[in-house]
């Protein structure tokens, strides 16, 4: 008798396990299925968009906690063509291997935090029209400066996870040895304390950090192919990204990147970056 | 679920796995160690009443207090981020290990002088009345009683620690936690990266679960009548 009941009690666990795994599989379904409508949104009376806190001069925060940036330039304009004005949203602040997920799981409706366009996250999420280049790059110590990728034979490079330098080194460069962060600040506090040799990411973004940080220089200025870098939506929402899509041309009507480029990137930059070489109006990459 | 993708991942999990699985031991061996020594300080502390042992006991109080109420987390980055400002370098694995053992260590401490204030005072008493050097009344009547009593709060510390060394990955090292946040970040396939992340830990646990039970019915013959 003891012997069914332990049997029957058994068997209760797995299918209790096996309705928590397949509730999981159709949450999620459902949640992809939903769309974040645009009559939806102008109903919750703001918009959540997803910024790096940590990635100046892109999106980051100022000394007053104010989320600032390039980024958050273009993002800003975005809101207050959409409602009229500029604070109708809600600023999500993420690390980068949680883009997608986000978009996923609608915790946000747009991500606009220097997301690189691949093909394979172009499977999850839909991208808008792209606003800016960029390739890839390694910046080093000046002491020991990387200048190829066969200087980093036997040494670690530091990258962070869900960004396209970890996949481009995880399939093209699998013998670099790589010592992967979830934050952005963190990895460049290892890159400050020695624990790597170099530190690959954005070309754009490391030349803006080079130029702030003495000691430290972009030695390989490019890697990889050529990129843009664009606002992404749910996959499926198809008329938040129409409508996003025609606010970018509109935007590139009025040169309105380049206004961005000369408020939040100039002042990083120098004369040492031409802007063409970052902008691109009007979604029109060649 | 993407079945291809989970099968191609596998041997990614099964060597993060081992690397959770050594940190864990470790830490829990080494924990141990300086919980036992710990609590006998303690211990020793109640019985002698020297001027050495009291700061001693002291000391041990404050690591004790330090230690279960700081997060892990925060110690790792302490160790990993702050102490390079100090001219100390430890690699991410050291870092991880000496945390556990930080961390662990304080609450083996408390687990261990539990089970040796469990045990009677008569029992003393008895052993030395038989003629038993203080050394044989240690190794044959205390520590078994004591090992007895403190053994499940033991495995539970255990097991604690295990789980425990998910936070591991903010020092960069690639533990079954940070593997399925790479994966999901890379290939973005969400639910079967987290799918398999916790079929690992049920893996990793159910069995030391199961071997700590088995221990603890031949640790408290006594009470279970075997």
């Amino acid at each position: 008798m003891r012997g069914l009941t332990e049997r029957l009690y058994k068997a209760g666990i797995l299918l209790q396990l096996l309705a928590f795994v397949l509730g999981l599989a159709f949450t999620q379904a459902a949640f992809a299925a939903e769309p974040g409508s645009l009559a939806a949104i102008k109903a919750a009376g703001k918009i959540r968009i997803a910024v790096f806190a940590d990635k100046p001069p892109f999106g980051y925060l100022d000394e007053s906690g104010k989320n600032v940036g390039f980024d958050l330039v273009i993002a800003r304009r975005v809101v207050k063509d959409l409602f009229g004005r500029e604070d109708a949203v809600e600023w999500v602040l993420l690390e980068p291997a949680n883009r997608v997920e986000y978009l996923e799981a609608n915790k946000v409706d747009i991500v606009f935090a220097n997301f690189t366009v691949t093909k394979a996250r172009a499977e999850k999420v839909d991208f808008a029209l792209p606003y800016m280049k960029v390739a890839l790059g390694v910046v080093s110590p000046d002491r020991n400066v990387i200048r190829d990728i066969k200087d980093l034979r036997g040494k670690k490079l530091i990258v962070i996870k869900g960004t396209t330098a970890e996949t481009y080194f995880a399939e093209k460069h699998p013998e670099v040895e790589l010592l992967k962060f979830d934050e952005i600040s963190e990895a460049f506090q290892a890159l400050t304390d020695g624990r790597g040799a170099g530190l690959s990411n954005d070309n754009t973004f490391l030349f803006a950090w080079a130029n702030t940080n003495k000691g430290y220089t972009v030695g390989v200025p490019s890697l990889g192919s050529l990129d843009t870098i664009a606002p992404a939506v749910r996959k499926g929402n198809k008329e938040l990204l129409a409508w996003l899509n025609g606010e970018i041309r509109n935007l590139g009507k009025e040169k309105f990147i380049h206004k961005a480029y000369a408020e939040a990137l100039a002042p990083y930059y120098g004369n040492s970056v031409d802007p063409e070489d970052l902008v691109i109006e009007g979604g029109e990459f060649r | 679920m993407n079945l291809e993708f989970m099968q191609g991942a596998l041997p990614l999990y099964a060597s993060a796995l081992l690397l959770t699985l050594r940190i864990s031991l470790l830490g829990i061996v080494l924990s141990l160690v300086l919980g036992l020594l710990c609590s006998l300080v303690l211990y020793q502390r109640e019985r002698e009443r020297s001027r050495a042992l009291w700061g001693l006991g002291k000391l041990v109080c404050v690591y004790i207090e330090f230690s279960r109420n700081t997060p892990l987390l925060i110690q790792l980055f302490f160790l990993y981020y702050a102490l390079p400002k100090l001219g100390l370098m430890l690699s991410n694995e050291e870092c991880a290990v000496i945390g556990l053992t930080f961390l662990g260590g304080g609450y083996m401490a408390e687990s261990f002088r539990s089970g040796l204030e469990g045990v009677s005072r008569v029992q003393f008493e008895l052993g030395l009345s038989i003629g038993l050097k203080p050394l044989q009344l240690v190794r044959f009547v205390i520590f078994p009683q004591a090992l007895a009593l403190a053994v499940p709060a033991l495995g539970a510390n255990c097991i604690f620690l295990i789980k425990e060394t998910s936070v591991v990955s903010i020092v960069a090292l690639p533990d079954l936690m940070s593997v399925a946040k790479e994966l999901i970040g890379m290939y973005y396939n969400t639910l079967e990266a987290l799918f398999l992340l916790v079929l690992c830990y049920l893996l990793l646990l159910v069995p030391v679960s199961f071997l700590l039970t088995l221990l603890e019915r031949k640790l408290r013959y006594a009470e279970f009548g075997i």
